[in-house]
C-alpha cells in the first residue's frame, strides 16, 4: 500500500500519513544520539560522534559539528545546538539557522530569542513537507539557548518541522531508552554540575558501544558568565571530556587505553 | 490545436498558471479598479497593482512645466487656486459651506462652480486645490463606498472612507496632486468631519476651513462657533463665514453654496449670492438677523434704529 | 512649530509633544495626539512632513503588534528601536523615503531601566538619557544638561519638563499652545497632566 504514496512527499496515503516524513524521522532514529537536560542555571548538551574508521582525520571537524549559532558580533554565544541524522542536511540547516540568526541581529541588534530560532528552522523544515520534488530534511535537532524573555531553554524540533520545548530530552539512537531513563532521574530545579552527571550517565547506558570516551562523545554546556551575565557557551576539548568522565566515575576500561597505547 | 491541448492537459504547475492567466485575461472585461480587487475580490493574475502615472519621465515636472503660472503664465493648464471651503460639525449634524469661484491666474474662469462633491445620500466632499483632482478622486471615492456597501451590507464611516482617500492620494505624493477637501458625513457614531490633503494629512475634527479665504472665514467661524448652535444658527454661520471670505478674499466669492448633514443624509439649503448678502442679507432664511452683512451696511442699519429708538 | 520632549528618570520615563497640527499659517487641529503607544512599554513621538508621519508611525505600529502577536511578547526597548531606525535608514533609501524624526521611549521590564532613543529622518540613531526634536529642541537641551537627574523622582521629572515646555513658550515665536505628556513605567504606559 505505501509504494503508492511514499514518492512524493506531498502526497497523503489513504490513512492520512505522509510516509517520506516518516521515513525521515526513521532515518534519524539511527543517527548518532544527541541528549539535552536543562538546569535551573544552563542547559547541558551531549552528542554521539560516529566515527567511521580509524584513519578519518578528525582536526577537521572538531566541535563545530555541535554548535549551532556561534554569534560573530559578540564574544558569546547564545544559541547551541546539536544534530541527529543526515549530516549534509545538517549542515544546511545549520548555516540557515546561522544566517536566521544574523539577519535577527541586523534587524533587532539583539541575540536571536531562542524559540524564534526554532520557529525559523521549522518554517523551513515545514516548506519541505508541502512543495513537491524536494526531500525533507533527515534531521532533528536540539537547540540549547539563553534569552531574557525567557532565560534558559531547551528545544526540539523534527523533520515534519514540529518543534517542542523540553526540560530534558534526546534524539537519534535508542532515543526511546534515554528519555525513559530521564524521566526517572530528572529533578525540577536541578543545577548544571548535577545535570552533566545526569546527562554523562544516560550517554553512557544508551550508547551501543561499550567504551565511553572523548573520541565518540561531544559535550556541551551553556551557562551565564558570572562576570558579563550573558550567555556563555562551553564546548569541551577531548582532554576535557576525558577528564569530567573520570570525575563522573565513568572512565574507559582497562582494555581501551591498552588498544590506544598499542 | 495547441491551445486547446493547453487548455485541455495542465500538467505542470507552469502549464495550468499559464492556462489560468489566459482564462482570466479572456473574462477581463472589467479593469481591476472598477472591481476594487485591492479587496481581494480580483483575480491575482495579473501581477501586482501599479500606479496610473503619465507616461513621460518625469511626472512631477511634467505637470510643473504645463500648469505653474507663476513661471509661465502662457501655461496650458491653470490648477484653481482660490477658494473658500468650510465644514463644521455641531449638535444638529454637519454644516458645509463653500464659494464657488474659480480663478485661473487673475481671471474669474467660472462664477457657479460646484464645490460640493456629492459622494453619496451621506457623504460630501469639498473642493480645493486643483479641481479636477478633487473631482476625479473624490467621485471615484464615491464608487468605493457604494462598493463597501455591497460587499459588507452596511454603509461606509466617514472614517474608513477619509482614510482610504487619504490613502489613495498618499501613494502618489510628491507626483503632483493638489487636493485640500474635507469629507464629511453621518455614521454610526453620529456627524463626522475629516480633513483630508494631498500631502496624506488626514485629520478629524469638528471645525475645518480650507483655500485662500480659509484665514478670514476661519475669523468669523471660530468666534461664533459652540456645539449647541441651532439648526438655524449653525447654517446661518456657516453661510456667514463664505460671505466674509468672499468679501474679502479676491479669489473667492460669487456664490456661496450651503449644506447641511443630518442622521438621514444631507440636503441642500441654497445658494446665496455674496453681493446680495453684502447689502440685503441672504434673504428670507430662518437664522438670519435681516439686513446685509456688509460692514457699513451693517452700522447704517445700526444708527438707523438707534435713531428710530431715539 | 512641532516640538517634542522625552527624559528618563528612576524607573520611567516622560514623553511630551505638541499637539498642532499646522498648515502653512493656519492651526488646523490644536488636539492631536503625536505620541503612539507602540507596545505595552513603548512609546513613540513623531514628527516631520505631513502625511509621512502618520504613514510611518502606522506602519511601525502594525509591525511592532504583529511581532507581540506572533511572539506572545512585546519587543525590548532596545530591539524595537533598532527595527524602527533600520525602517528609517531602509526608506531613506528608496525612491520616495519617509522624513520623520522620532523619539522613542520604552520601559525594558527584563532589565528594569527605562531607555531613550533620539532617531532623525536620515536614520541616525542614539540612546540617550534625555532628547528634543523640532525648535523646542534649542532651548530644551541647554536647560536638560543642567537640570537633568537620571536619578529623579517622576514629580522632580515632570518638573524639568515643566521647564522645558515654558522656557520655549517664553522664547520661541512660534511656540505651540499645549502638548500631550505620557509615561512610561513598570506598569505600562498613561497620560498626565502637568
Amino acid at each position: 500500500m505505501a509504494r503508492r504514496y511514499d514518492s512524493r512527499t506531498t502526497i497523503f496515503s489513504p490513512e492520512g500519513r505522509l510516509y517520506q516524513i516518516e521515513y525521515a524521522m526513521e532515518a534519524i532514529s539511527h543517527a548518532g544520539t544527541v541528549l539535552g537536560v536543562l538546569a535551573k542555571d544552563g542547559v547541558v548538551l551531549a552528542a554521539e560522534k560516529k566515527v567511521t574508521g580509524k584513519l578519518l582525520d578528525l582536526s577537521s571537524a572538531k566541535m563545530e559539528a555541535c554548535s549551532l549559532v556561534p554569534d560573530q558580533r559578540v564574544p558569546f554565544r547564545n544559541v547551541i545546538g546539536g544534530v541527529a541524522g543526515l549530516t549534509a542536511d545538517a549542515n544546511s540547516l545549520v548555516n540557515y539557522a546561522r544566517t536566521a540568526a544574523q539577519r535577527h541581529l541586523l534587524s533587532y541588534n539583539e541575540d536571536i530569542p531562542v524559540e524564534l530560532l526554532a520557529q525559523r528552522m521549522c518554517d523551513m523544515k515545514q516548506g519541505y513537507t508541502q512543495f513537491g520534488g524536494l526531500r525533507p530534511f533527515g534531521v532533528s535537532l536540539l537547540y540549547a539557548g539563553y534569552d531574557p524573555h525567557y532565560k534558559f531553554q531547551l528545544y526540539h524540533s523534527d523533520p515534519s518541522g514540529n518543534y517542542s520545548g523540553w526540560k530534558a530530552t534526546c534524539i537519534g539512537a535508542n532515543n526511546g531508552t534515554a528519555q525513559s531513563l530521564l524521566k526517572q532521574e530528572y529533578k525540577d530545579d536541578i543545577e548544571v554540575k548535577d545535570a552533566i552527571g545526569l546527562v554523562l550517565r544516560t550517554m553512557s547506558k544508551t550508547m551501543d558501544s561499550t567504551t565511553l570516551g572523548s573520541e565518540k562523545l561531544e559535550f556541551a554546556v551553556l551557562t551565564l558568565d558570572p562576570a558579563t551575565h550573558q550567555p556563555k557557551a562551553k564546548i569541551y576539548r577531548p582532554a576535557e571530556i576525558d577528564a569530567l568522565l573520570v570525575s563522573e566515575g565513568l572512565t574507559k576500561k582497562d582494555e581501551d587505553a591498552e588498544m590506544k597505547t598499542a | 490545436m495547441n491551445s486547446f491541448v493547453e487548455r485541455y492537459s495542465a500538467t505542470s504547475a507552469v502549464g495550468q498558471l499559464r492556462k489560468a492567466q489566459r482564462l482570466t485575461e479572456e473574462e477581463e472585461e472589467f479593469s481591476d479598479a472598477a472591481w476594487g480587487s485591492q479587496a481581494g475580490f480580483g483575480n491575482i493574475m495579473n501581477g501586482p497593482p501599479s500606479f496610473t502615472v503619465p507616461n513621460v519621465r518625469d511626472p512631477a515636472a511634467f505637470l510643473r512645466l504645463h500648469t505653474d503660472d507663476h513661471a509661465d503664465p502662457n501655461c496650458r493648464i491653470k490648477i484653481q487656486h482660490g477658494t473658500t471651503t468650510l465644514a463644521f460639525r455641531f449638535q444638529g449634524g454637519v454644516i458645509v459651506a463653500v464659494d464657488s469661484r474659480a480663478t485661473a491666474g487673475s481671471y474669474i474662469a467660472s462664477g457657479t462652480v460646484k464645490k460640493v462633491i456629492e459622494i453619496n445620500p451621506y457623504l460630501l466632499g469639498t473642493m480645493a486645490g486643483g479641481a479636477a483632482d478633487c473631482q476625479y478622486w473624490e467621485t471615484y471615492l464615491g464608487m468605493h463606498c457604494r462598493l463597501h456597501e455591497l460587499r459588507n451590507r452596511e454603509r461606509i464611516s466617514v472614517s474608513a472612507a477619509s482614510k482610504y482617500l487619504s490613502n489613495l492620494v498618499y501613494s502618489y505624493k510628491g507626483m503632483g496632486l493638489s487636493m485640500g477637501t474635507m469629507i464629511c458625513g453621518w455614521d454610526k457614531t453620529g456627524p463626522a468631519v475629516f480633513y483630508v490633503d494631498s500631502d496624506g494629512t488626514r485629520l478629524k475634527g469638528d471645525l475645518f476651513s480650507v483655500g485662500s479665504g480659509s484665514t478670514l472665514a476661519y475669523g468669523v467661524l471660530d468666534q461664533g462657533y459652540r456645539w449647541d448652535l441651532t439648526d438655524e444658527e449653525a447654517q446661518e454661520l456657516g453661510r456667514r463665514s463664505i460671505y466674509a471670505a468672499g468679501h474679502r478674499d479676491a479669489f473667492s466669492g460669487n456664490t456661496c453654496n450651503l449644506y447641511h448633514i443630518k442622521q438621514d443624509g444631507w440636503t441642500f439649503i441654497g445658494n446665496y449670492d455674496i453681493a446680495k448678502m453684502h447689502y440685503d442679507g441672504p434673504g428670507d432664511v430662518p437664522g438670519a438677523p435681516g439686513g446685509g452683512y456688509g460692514y457699513d451696511v451693517r452700522l447704517a442699519a445700526a444708527n438707523s434704529t438707534e435713531v428710530a429708538a431715539a | 512649530m512641532e516640538t517634542s520632549f522625552a527624559l528618563t528618570g528612576k524607573g520611567y520615563l516622560i514623553m511630551a509633544a505638541d499637539t498642532t497640527s499646522a498648515r502653512s499659517i493656519v492651526k488646523m487641529k490644536v488636539d492631536e495626539d503625536k505620541i503612539k503607544t507602540l507596545s505595552p512599554h513603548l512609546l513613540m513621538a513623531y514628527s516631520g512632513e505631513p502625511g509621512d508621519t502618520i504613514q510611518f508611525a502606522e506602519y511601525v505600529e502594525r509591525n511592532i503588534r504583529l511581532y507581540q502577536i506572533r511572539n506572545l511578547y512585546a519587543l525590548r526597548p532596545a530591539a524595537a528601536a533598532s527595527w524602527i531606525r533600520r525602517a528609517v535608514a531602509e526608506s531613506l533609501r528608496s525612491r520616495k523615503p519617509y522624513s520623520v524624526n522620532l523619539l522613542l521611549g520604552g520601559y525594558d521590564t527584563a532589565t528594569d531601566d527605562p531607555h531613550l532613543y533620539w532617531v532623525d529622518y536620515l536614520g541616525t540613531m542614539a540612546e540617550v538619557p534625555f532628547a528634543a526634536h523640532g525648535y523646542g529642541s534649542y532651548f530644551a537641551l541647554s536647560l536638560l544638561d543642567r537640570y537633568h537627574d537620571p536619578d529623579a523622582t517622576l514629580e522632580e521629572g515632570l518638573a524639568t519638563l515643566k521647564r522645558c515646555i515654558d522656557e520655549v513658550s517664553k522664547r520661541l515665536v512660534v511656540s505651540p499652545g499645549a502638548y500631550k505628556i505620557k509615561v512610561v513605567d513598570k506598569d505600562g504606559v498613561r497620560e498626565v497632566e502637568l
